[in-house]
């Protein structure tokens, strides 16, 4: 196993207008909320509010490109929107094992997306399966 | 833990996973016995058994089980 107890990730990510871009021609939703700035003020929201789903992605970076091996799938993925993230924000991405089951081959993270007001974006977790 | 306790939450277990529907687990049974317990599907109640009990199994231990009687003979060695 490459994954100890504990150990601790730490990466930063950028909803750039090329990612919401991206994202939004990949999942081809173009809810107002995401799309129209006056919508989303009629809202109550400052300005569009960024894909959620676009952490998910970033997830996906997380662990296919940052982890100490390569030989990894993911089992399953949890997330909770805990608040909305807009345009060019950066977002500080920390996890950490939080369970490995060896028997199985099969290493848990908890993690969590922070604005840059130290607020909690998203949170959750995400199994992985090492393969052999 | 009895047997008939452990086999009640391996149900409970198998439920929320398999997501099929109520399961009635046997000692007999093997993942043949039940639709939807296939090898990704074992990862998962492997791992949801070895949180919700608190213990953990080796893969030399899971590899020898030939039913679901021999899974509760090995938790009751936990």
């Amino acid at each position: 196993m490459d994954f100890q107890l504990n150990d601790f990730f730490k990466q930063q990510f950028v909803v750039t207008p090329e990612v919401y871009k991206h994202f939004q021609e990949c999942s081809n939703d173009r809810n107002p909320l995401h799309t129209d700035e006056e919508f989303a003020r009629a809202k109550g929201f400052p300005k569009k509010v960024m894909y959620g789903n676009i952490l998910n992605a970033f997830v996906s970076y997380f662990i296919g490109e940052c982890l100490p091996t390569k030989n990894v799938i993911i089992h399953s993925q949890e997330i909770a929107f805990k608040n909305p993230v807009y345009l060019n924000e950066t977002l500080d991405f920390e996890a950490h094992v939080s369970g490995i089951y060896e028997a199985v081959n099969a290493i848990e993270f908890k993690y969590k997306f922070i604005k840059p007001d130290g607020k909690i974006a998203a949170k959750g977790l995400i199994q992985i399966g090492v393969l052999k | 833990m009895k047997r008939a306790e452990i086999i009640s939450q391996l149900n409970e277990i198998f439920e929320d996973i398999i997501d099929e529907g109520p399961i009635s687990l046997s000692d007999t049974n093997t993942a043949n016995d039940v639709d939807g317990w296939d090898s990704l599907t074992n990862v998962q109640l492997i791992v949801a058994i070895e949180k919700i009990m608190n213990i953990r199994f080796t893969s030399e231990e899971i590899q020898s089980w030939k039913n679901v009687g021999e899974m509760v003979d090995c938790i009751l060695t936990k």
